[in-house]
């Protein structure tokens, strides 16, 4: 078979050859380590000291990588077997922040247990939504939780680092450049080239980038300075959890959005893993959400941020065509072993920004067109034009303007909080509604059925 | 078969000698601003203009007043939508000015902004303020062929030329956003007024047109109990505000929690809560900044409150 034909390089339960399994899972952690920026901006908004942070960076490592291990070891009732490795997501960082100014870290700790708590509760829920999830709606969420990484890949992209501040052209060009070396790797390169065109998209870009950018170097050597090898705090595992009941309500409805958010990387991963599913399989997605509690539970015992599954992760497995579970594995390894070693980490977490941008964005391209392949792939009715466009419309309104949502009744602020979870809530909300008719015709038909049968059945016996 | 372990050796020796290359590079890496500290600002907008400056200093610490003619004759490089550079001397006088030609040659001492503020007096002050390295003052100005003000925070350096001349070299972002090096400027050097003059430097801070309020940052003072000597809000003394007993909007006490903190031997802290955007209402987070000080011996406390940077998107 020709290598453009080719359905995988690697499928899901293949084990690649050890220098590709190390390979691919370091092509991983390279999108893992954008994540690591969030628990150093929460130690940075907490004015924490360095220690505190490097105890957090570490620990949410161990758990992210922890994470990504059991979500992709099959293990019974636990974890999906698909590459969906874990890192920290931004879900729940407002709720996080807030519980560590309200409380500290054993407040914090207590509402991250809770959430994952909450998840676990909600998967066997999920077996029960068959019938709520048209294929349709499922290709809607694969192809948000691709949107959904449109504005961290463009900000980064452009290489910004907070709200309103400047950009550089050369930063813009950097981006570019590696986009395009990693597209151009993806379309023509065969082989190594194609399978690592992230890696080879990454390194390039970040030469470019020491070469074109000062301030690159700059960072770059400031590294030296960081220890080599660093054990954290394990102290604070030991410390007391407490729980705060005004927050429950916020976690509980961050918890469902975040459960959706795992539901939609799931069938996502499963789209990927298992394309000739001609309808979804459910059991993996259960076991895949229990795991991502398990994760989230254990990153707060642990003291660390709230881990969650990442979109980006699951679009390159989806770009590369290698979806081994064991690259996983690997990746989640190479992770628990760089968060003993700072100055490693720090180095990867210097990759320049447009660089990551365009790595984003070029993984955001196959999750969001694999999701659009998969809802126009049935035959098309204005009932799903009318449940796709209003949930869409509804949905991204989130992002582009939250002013208007903040000015909005409470119910309404709850609900309409993130593209994502919104859309997703009323794809599966207006499904049911316009297909009243259908609904009606089917238990009307089922009735009528019953009743020749009945009828039959008496003048049989008659 | 027996060149493929040739060519993983030359592989081998072609990444060594490449990352060997890059290693010497990152180590032997130095910057023309290793002088300058710019690992207080938060903005990039914020750093290049305080490198901008610094540059433009440079050419008239070495070139002199022959470097004015070097400004003329090259204006288009020192305007930008963001900023301009200017020179002024130690009079008010204004010598350059790359974004308003029209006002070279005259003395701006007395020009004030909309609210009262003297630009160029508070700017000359703030040279000789230890507080603020970079001698940043805040006002508004406007944009030429324009109407509405444009609110401005600039940095400026002083010069000895070689011929023996003091000049001030400045510029400033328009619409700047706020950085938290910006209240700790201010509040630190309240403090310090208030340690050297008592009672009397409560008014001076209280004034609307002094340095220590500027666009939505307003220096406050109060006691240990939390009683307020210059309101965060209402100027007025019948309002009740129990500082101590405030809550953000997740119901977090920034000053009680604050105030904890400067029990244990520190003389500042950095506190941060959620508020209110002014125009947006979604909620922002916000720093409080706090530092200890004395009046007649009793323990006070000075601080303000500013935006806190957001992340993108």
């Amino acid at each position: 078979m020709n290598a453009g034909q080719k359905k995988y390089e690697y499928s899901v339960n293949e084990v690649p050859p050890l220098a590709h399994l190390l390979l691919s899972g370091f092509q991983h952690v390279l999108i893992m380590v954008v994540a690591i920026g969030i628990p150093v901006i929460f130690a940075g908004q907490m004015n924490e000291t360095p220690q505190f942070t490097a105890t957090l960076v570490t620990f949410s490592m161990l758990a992210s990588g922890i994470g990504s291990i059991i979500q992709a070891l099959r293990l019974p009732y636990l974890g999906s077997g698909y590459l969906c490795p874990n890192l920290c997501g931004p879900s729940y960082i407002s709720l996080t922040l807030s519980a560590a100014w309200i409380g500290g870290l054993p407040l914090m700790r207590g509402i991250t247990i809770v959430a994952g708590v909450v998840e676990m509760l909600l998967a066997p829920v999920v077996q029960k939504l068959k019938s709520v999830f048209p294929i349709y709606v499922v290709g809607l969420v694969v192809a948000m939780v691709g949107i959904s990484i449109i504005s961290i890949s463009i900000t980064s992209f452009f290489g910004l680092t907070l709200q309103g501040d400047a950009i550089r052209s050369i930063d813009i060009l950097i981006g570019a450049v590696s986009l395009l070396i990693m597209v151009f790797c993806n379309l023509w390169g065969k082989g190594f080239v194609k399978i690592y065109c992230l890696i080879i998209g990454i390194f390039l870009g970040w030469i470019l980038a020491l070469i074109l950018n000062p301030e690159y170097w700059i960072n770059l050597v400031m590294v030296k300075n960081t220890p080599l090898f660093a054990l954290p705090q394990f102290n604070t595992i030991f410390k007391p959890i407490t729980l705060h009941l005004n927050l429950l309500i916020p976690l509980i409805v961050i918890a469902v959005g975040s459960t959706l958010k795992t539901f939609g990387n799931l069938l996502a991963a499963q789209k990927f893993s298992e394309p000739e599913l001609d309808k979804v399989n459910y059991i993996p997605i259960r076991n895949g959400i229990v795991a991502d509690g398990i994760a989230t539970a254990l990153s707060g015992l642990l003291g660390a941020m709230a881990v969650d599954t990442s979109s980006s992760n699951i679009g390159l497995a989806g770009a590369t065509k290698v979806l081994s579970r064991w690259i996983s594995v690997v990746a989640g390894a190479i992770f628990i072993v760089l968060a003993f070693f700072p100055m490693l980490t720090n180095a990867l977490a210097l990759i320049p920004k447009p660089v990551l941008g365009a790595s984003l964005i070029f993984v955001g391209c196959f999750m969001i067109c694999a999701g659009l392949e998969q809802m126009l792939s049935e035959h098309w009715d204005s009932c799903k034009t009318f449940v796709i466009g209003i949930a869409i419309i509804f949905g991204l309104s989130t992002s582009f303007l939250p002013p208007l949502y903040a000015r909005s009744p409470k119910i309404i602020q709850t609900f309409f909080t993130d593209p994502l979870p919104t859309t997703t809530i009323l794809a599966v909300i207006l499904n049911q509604i316009f297909g009243l008719d259908k609904s009606y015709k089917k238990i009307r038909d089922k009735f009528k059925t019953q009743k020749i049968f009945a009828t039959n059945t008496e003048n049989g016996g008659k | 078969m027996n060149e493929m372990p040739i060519i993983r050796l030359y592989r081998i020796i072609a990444f060594s000698a490449f990352f060997a290359v890059l290693s010497i590079f990152i180590s032997g890496c130095e910057s023309r601003y290793e002088d300058l500290d710019l690992s207080v600002y938060q903005y990039r907008d914020t750093k290049d203009l305080v490198k901008f400056v610094y540059d433009a200093s440079l050419v008239l610490k070495k070139n002199g007043l022959k470097g004015l003619q070097y400004f003329r004759d090259n204006r288009h490089l020192y305007v930008t939508p963001n900023h301009y550079l200017y020179i002024y001397d130690m009079n008010g006088v204004n010598i350059y000015h790359a974004g308003m030609p029209h006002l070279e040659g005259k003395n701006l001492w007395d020009l004030t902004d909309k609210s009262g503020k003297k630009p160029a007096q508070m700017a000359i002050a703030a040279l000789e303020d230890r507080n603020n390295p970079h001698a940043w003052v805040h006002y508004s100005w406007w944009e030429p062929g324009k109407f509405y003000p444009v609110p401005k925070s600039s940095c400026h350096f002083k010069v000895r030329t070689p011929e023996g001349t003091l000049l001030m070299v400045g510029g400033g972002l328009n619409y700047p956003l706020e950085e938290k090096e910006f209240i700790r400027i201010i509040v630190d050097d309240a403090a310090q007024l208030i340690k050297e003059k008592g009672d009397s430097a409560l008014s001076e801070i209280s004034d609307p047109v002094s340095q220590y309020n500027f666009r939505d940052v307003k220096v406050f003072v109060f006691t240990p109990a939390g009683k307020l000597l210059v309101s965060p809000v209402m100027g007025d003394s019948l309002t009740d505000l129990k500082l101590l007993d405030c809550v953000d909007e997740m119901g977090h006490k920034p000053f009680q929690k604050a105030l904890l903190e400067l029990r244990n031997d520190k003389d500042s802290v950095w506190e941060v809560f959620l508020a209110k955007n002014r125009y947006q209402r979604i909620l922002v987070k916000k720093s409080l900044y706090l530092r200890k000080t004395y009046i007649a011996g009793q323990e006070i406390y000075v601080g303000a409150i500013t935006d806190l940077p957001q992340p993108p998107g």
